[in-house]
């Protein structure tokens, strides 16, 4: 057994733990900013996010079930251990699982407490994930594919970045993208906007120090799944980080653009869509790359 | 060799006394005696076999030979006898045809071929008696609690529990003859005995709904079983052999002789393995009892399909005709039972298409033959085989105390059958996320079919995965709801319905924690022994980083779950005033008493048994003749 | 200052209003007054809500429903009654079935007058509790501290 792979996980979970969040809490608040502008506004404080989770954790302590907060700790516990494997150059497929686990707690964590907003906002984001998994698996399949590892870490010794040949895995990846950073018009399992008919669906029942987890845990998500759109553009070049982090930027914008400008559309639709896509993009780049 | 012929004929004899012994203490204290001695002496075997390389015994009996004829003939006549007495024609022709050509095969074709090592033992023999004799005799130990609520419940009817035993234990005899059989008549024969034990046992209530989907079972076995028969008669003939190793090996030199024979025997292991078009029959199986559904889709019955599906996985590396049906059945049968499970809320009818779903990813590994696909295959047989038997002796318990196996009905079930429900989620859990094993196997199933430039098996994957995902998380969840403190109902449990589930859930576990090691002492030595070398999807250091998460998960959850939270408790928001919270009734808008209660989603309209059910059954039906004609091409070719 | 009062999250309510207040409300959420600068976001839900803005006096049919809304807001809690009919039951206070203004079901802490209220004053009325909710945050932890 190889201990450098167990150091290398530890250590890379460590720091995404201590790093993403900041990262996350920055991009949320630019987030939030562009959106307003985008509104015609001027929009709250590029620390506002982070304001928002100091306050929820000096809240008040109350809980509607008593096995909801272990749900969240996992929930959160998994994200960060997804990133840190992400982050160290490991195994992307166990990213992917990992992260779904999490995923899974905190749908849990939803049902647990047995309110109807929560448990429609669960059962909907139980959807959300059958729709955006088969593009995400098809996803890294392309990756190892191209790179002929799973390991994130392979991408250093490309000589071309993964995008050339998997570029409409790629896009499939953008897709579905907008349904994990849980962006309209694919918010269906709970929106960021109040008066809707779920309330605020998963979340409902989550209140202070435990919706702080969540916000947390969201953030952390988000820089996961912006590393993972950066690594379509990084290999053997030291200026191809540079590139890889612009592109993010650069599709970070375009997510933000598009939850501005989408109305949200039902179930069906993002079920229909995302499973076309991953199809379509997903299968078609994945038997180009097998049979060429 | 002693410990397989005790492993086979000592489950006989506690089948002939507990079907004669009609007293309850004494079927008690035979069931238990005989659980606890298969038990242990399974597990000497699997201890003094461990690593083991196949090992060939030379055996040759006249005497075995004779019991096969006549068992031949014993199964022939019941079913003959039953289709006679519920009319059932189509039966009746396929019971007179396998009769006849059992017995010409017997008198006229198998005396010229002798085997003389009729039986062997390797690593995958170890693993499969291994989940006969721990799993399987422990869903018989469950059954005693489960028959007596069973015959309380059901007055009505005739208390046939002598019967019903006697099958339970004859069916683990039989499962121990094909696991052990190298001589392909004997294997033919232990076949047979189960597809007639599941016959009785489906029809064991003689409702009308039972007896029709008994038959359904028997029509479409027998017509398998007339695929094995046919692979008999092709080996006897032209390759003068009955040995199946002589077999294998005969067939990787000249891939194109073996390409019908193998075909014919996948088709029995397809129609065994309940993949599509068969799978109707393993759906209808439900209205058993439920220790026959837990024995039939955990460690029997199916399991002899893809048992014998795996083992012939070296020939589909290389015979392409055969190679391709059992791949395309095998990856649709998964992602389609996948779909159909999601618009389920019978609860044994998940757990129904689940295991359809599963066994087609062993299929489909079998037919993609490399050495990591064979790993994948294993691990999905072991892991399937004690989650599944977990889930359904819970199924079965919860629908005994709480009068439904409706998913819906569920609800709160965290708090009405703590035990129960925590165990139950263990059972999902393994079934299908991370870290536990069934994901792993699934893991390795994909990065096989991705080394094989399987794209079609690929994209079935991706999509059957997420459908997976679907139907086992809203289960789950409906499982963890807590409100209010519901009377809890779990007090009546029978301690042998205990016993057999706290033991399925810690050999799940056990599994999952001892991953490596398992690999390494049993899958490895098998594929060695086959291949002549190992490979593994998977890193040694993902696996023993998943066996201490699957650790770490289980200890928090199960000290998180407890419900230990210091947080103050307060009621769920109503959108309303609440009356009473616990029970989720409001007043409404209009000043009503009002009660929110939600149900899962089953998505019907997208993934509703008629919509896909026609689909399934014409392609792979459609597949199945393709490869036949194929096959039928080559023989004609060589010709 | 504390985190209490950066990121005050509201909750509206309408008691039984003529809807003048409630329109006002909902204007001083939309993009034009642009509360968002201030952090403070409109939640649908009173378990993520800091401030509750209560629109409309207080009849027997509502009192319990401003009840359970109020109880199931986390402390530290605000609550804001915008207009006269929630201060004090304006013009309909002599109804047969009118209780009063929202401080007859609940603790009010700023009183927003206005008929209807105009959005500058329910934003005054908002920041006015900050400082309120400021010091009951204080307040929340030193209970805290000292209940540990």
């Amino acid at each position: 057994m190889d201990m450098n792979f167990f150091l290398s996980t530890i250590i890379g979970t460590l720091c995404f733990a201590v790093l993403a969040p900041i990262v996350g809490c920055l991009l949320s608040g630019a987030d939030r900013i562009i959106s307003a502008r985008m509104q015609g506004r001027v929009g709250p404080k590029l620390l506002q996010p982070y304001w928002d989770v100091r306050k929820l954790l000096g809240k008040d302590k109350i809980a509607v079930s008593g096995s909801e907060d272990t749900y969240i700790n996992l929930a959160l516990f998994f994200s960060l251990l997804a990133g840190g494997i992400f982050f160290s150059g490991g195994n992307f497929l166990l990213v992917v699982f990992v992260i779904t686990l999490s995923s899974l707690f905190f749908i849990v964590a939803a049902y647990s407490t047995r309110s109807p907003y929560a448990e429609v906002g669960a059962a909907r984001e139980t959807l959300q994930v059958m729709s955006y998994e088969p593009m995400i698996l098809l996803m890294t399949v392309a990756f190892y594919q191209v790179v002929g590892t799973f390991d994130v870490g392979g991408v250093m010794l490309m000589n071309h970045p993964v995008i050339c040949t998997a570029w409409a895995a790629f896009l499939g990846l953008l897709f579905v993208l907008t349904i994990k950073l849980r962006k309209s018009p694919f918010d269906i399992s709970s929106s960021h906007h109040a008066h809707q008919e779920i309330v605020k669906g998963t979340t409902t029942e989550m209140s202070g120090p435990t919706l702080a987890k969540v916000e947390i845990m969201h953030w952390v998500e988000n820089v996961l799944f912006m590393g993972w759109v950066g690594v379509f553009f990084v290999y053997a070049n030291p200026i191809s980080i540079a590139v890889a982090l612009i592109a993010v930027v650069l599709i970070y914008f375009f997510e933000i653009w598009i939850d501005n400008n989408f109305a949200r559309v039902k179930w069906q639709a993002m079920l229909k869509w995302a499973w076309i896509a991953a199809l379509i993009a997903g299968g078609l780049n994945v038997a180009f790359l097998a049979f060429m | 060799m002693g410990l397989i012929g005790f492993l086979i004929l000592f489950p006989l004899l506690s089948a002939l006394l507990l079907f004669f012994i009609k007293s309850d203490t004494a079927r008690d204290a035979i069931v238990v005696v005989s659980v606890a001695t298969i038990v242990v002496a399974t597990l000497a075997l699997c201890i003094g076999n461990l690593s083991t390389p196949p090992v060939y015994f030379e055996f040759d009996s006249q005497v075995v030979e004779i019991v096969c004829t006549i068992l031949s003939v014993v199964i022939g006549v019941i079913i003959l006898w039953f289709a006679w007495k519920y009319k059932n024609v189509l039966a009746g022709v396929l019971g007179a045809i396998q009769l006849v050509a059992a017995l010409i095969f017997d008198f006229a074709v198998a005396p010229g071929v002798h085997v003389e090592q009729g039986l062997y033992i390797d690593s995958l023999s170890v693993m499969m008696a291994f989940i006969i004799g721990v799993i399987g005799s422990g869903i018989c130990l469950y059954a005693l609690g489960y028959m007596k609520d069973h015959v309380a419940h059901h007055s009505e009817e005739e208390d046939r529990r002598p019967l019903f035993f006697a099958l339970m234990f004859l069916f683990l005899s039989a499962m121990f003859v094909i696991v052990f059989s190298n001589n392909m008549i004997w294997m033919f024969t232990g076949w047979e005995v189960t597809t007639l034990c599941s016959f009785l046992l489906i029809g064991y209530t003689r409702t009308e709904e039972a007896i029709a989907n008994s038959f359904r079972q028997i029509i479409m076995n027998i017509a398998g079983g007339l695929g094995f028969l046919l692979a008999l008669y092709y080996c006897a003939i032209n390759m003068h052999t009955l040995s199946f190793v002589e077999f294998i090996q005969m067939g990787i030199s000249a891939p194109a002789v073996i390409s019908l024979p193998v075909c014919a025997l996948a088709f029995a292991g397809i129609t065994k393995a309940a993949q599509m078009p068969f799978h109707s029959w393993l759906l209808g199986a439900m209205v058993a009892p439920t220790p026959t559904s837990a024995l039939l889709h955990s460690s029997t019955m199916v399991k002899a399909g893809v048992f014998l599906l795996v083992k012939l996985a070296p020939l589909f590396a290389i015979s392409t005709a055969p190679a391709v049906m059992v791949v395309l059945i095998g990856g649709i049968t998964f992602t389609l039972a996948s779909f159909m499970a999601i618009s389920q809320s019978n609860a044994k009818r998940v757990l129904a298409y689940s295991t359809v779903a599963n066994l087609g990813l062993i299929v489909a590994c079998a037919g993609v033959g490399t050495p990591e696909a064979v790993w994948a295959a294993m691990f999905l047989i072991l892991f399937h085989a004690a989650a599944k038997s977990l889930l359904f002796l819970c199924v079965g318990t919860a629908e005994h105390h709480i009068g439904s196996r409706d998913i819906e009905d569920m609800d709160l079930l965290f708090e009405r059958m703590p035990q129960l429900a925590r165990n139950m989620m263990v059972g999902i859990m393994v079934m299908f996320i991370a870290p536990f094993g069934m994901l792993i196997s699934k893991w390795a199933t994909l990065v096989s079919f991705v080394d094989n430039h399987q794209v079609a098996l690929i994209i079935l994957l991706a999509f059957g995965s997420a459908a997976t995902f679907m139907f086992w998380a809203k289960w789950l969840g409906k499982l963890s709801g807590i409100a209010g403190h519901p009377a809890n109902v779990e007090k009546t449990v029978y301690k042998s319905e205990w016993a057999a589930i706290y033991t399925m859930t810690a050999l799940a576990l056990v599994f999952c924690v001892a991953l490596p090691v398992i690999s390494s002492g049993v899958v490895m030595p098998y594929i060695s022994g086959v291949y002549g070398y190992t490979m593994m999807a998977l890193d040694s250091d993902i696996l023993a980083l998943m066996s201490i998460l699957s650790i770490a998960v289980i200890f928090v959850l199960l000290a998180g779950s407890t419900g230990g939270s210091k947080k103050r408790k307060v009621d769920a928001y109503l959108a309303g005033v609440s009356v009473n919270n616990a029970d989720r009734t409001y007043r409404n808008a209009l000043s009503q008493e009002a009660t929110a209660t939600v149900r899962n989603m089953y998505l019907a309209d997208t993934f509703g048994e008629e919509t896909i059910t026609p689909v399934a059954v014409v392609s792979t039906t459609i597949i199945i003749i393709g490869a036949f004609a194929a096959a039928l091409a080559t023989v004609a070719a060589l010709l | 200052m504390g985190f209490a009062s950066k990121s005050p999250w509201v909750i509206h309510y309408d008691a039984s209003s003529c809807n003048g207040c409630d329109i006002e409300v909902l204007a001083a959420l939309c993009p034009g007054y642009d509360v968002e600068r201030f952090g403070i976001i409109n939640t649908g839900n009173p378990k993520h809500a800091d401030i509750f803005l209560v629109t409309g006096s207080v009849n027997e049919q509502n009192k319990p429903v401003l009840q359970e809304i109020y109880s199931q807001m986390l402390e530290p809690k605000v609550v804001v009654a915008c207009g006269c009919c929630a201060c004090t039951g304006g013009v309909f206070h002599d109804c047969y079935n009118v209780l009063g203004g929202v401080d007859k079901a609940i603790p009010v802490d700023v009183y927003a007058p206005g008929c209807a209220v105009r959005p500058e004053a329910i934003i005054d009325a908002v920041v006015e509790g900050l400082g309120v909710l400021e010091q009951k945050s204080e307040a929340l932890k030193e209970q805290q501290k000292r209940g540990a």
